[in-house]
């Protein structure tokens, strides 16, 4: 490809007037929660190593999760490893050919986005009634 | 930068990142189960969780697909969002670095349980 051409393409990038379709906000967010997985590894072993390593250790593991914000951390892990792993069900749907549609994608992100979304409450309120938090 | 990478790599890597997502499905669906049959989860019942070989194993091939999947992601919006080569090239060996780090460690972590 000619560089001169590549270099002359539109860029517009006003966040204020773009409008995403449901899709690309599920998109983003895929993106979003995968990069913040990718930087949390060497926090989620250190927490593997911790928890295997004593029991003083796993009862620490086990408190700073319980309140405060661990809980709000812990939280945030779930529903970005939730929404990343229904995210990519969808696209691995998409390339075996299903859902392609345009009303079945914007259905299937829809699903998606209240999916992951709704079963975060669904933990977050197990955990409070459980005693957590 | 196909002449830095070789234009077949997209493709393997696009391959190697659904590979690596429906193990770790699967996986996490396993150990889920597993977690929420195997009792009151205390220390014991943790730790036990990971005695076994086949867990060990299984447990470090989610952690290599865990890395793979990271790498070639944040691979991804590298390319959309660094485009200064040199910096691109060192992001990419800098979570390389650090991931087969993270690897070795794993390795150290799941065969410390007895």
């Amino acid at each position: 490809m000619n560089r001169l051409a590549n270099r002359r393409r539109p860029f517009f990038l006003d966040l204020r007037a773009i409008r995403l379709p449901i899709g690309g906000v599920v998109s983003i967010m895929h993106r979003a929660s995968g990069a913040a997985l990718s930087l949390a590894v060497p926090c989620l072993l250190y927490t593997l190593m911790l928890s295997l390593r004593s029991e003083e250790d796993f009862a620490g593991v086990v408190a700073y999760f319980s309140s405060g914000l661990g809980w709000f951390i812990g939280l945030g892990l779930m529903w970005a490893l939730l929404h990343h792993l229904l995210a990519g069900l969808r696209h691995l749907g998409f390339d075996f050919g299903y859902g392609e549609e345009k009303g079945q994608a914007r259905r299937s992100a829809w699903i998606t986005l209240v999916l992951a979304g709704g079963l975060v409450a669904l933990i977050a309120l197990a955990g409070l009634l459980g005693g957590g938090a | 930068m196909r002449q830095v990478a070789g234009a077949r790599r997209g493709l393997d890597m696009w391959l190697v990142q659904r590979a690596s997502a429906v193990y770790m499905a699967v996986f996490l669906i396993v150990f889920l189960a597993l977690a929420l049959t195997a009792g009151p989860l205390d220390y014991a019942a943790w730790r036990g969780l990971f005695a076994p070989l086949a867990m060990k194993v299984a447990g470090l091939i989610f952690v290599a697909a865990l890395l793979a999947h990271a790498w070639i992601g944040l691979r991804e919006i590298f390319i959309d969002y660094v485009h200064f080569l040199v910096a691109r090239l060192a992001l990419y060996l800098a979570f390389a670095a650090l991931y087969l780090g993270c690897l070795i460690w794993a390795v150290d972590i799941l065969w410390s349980v007895q």
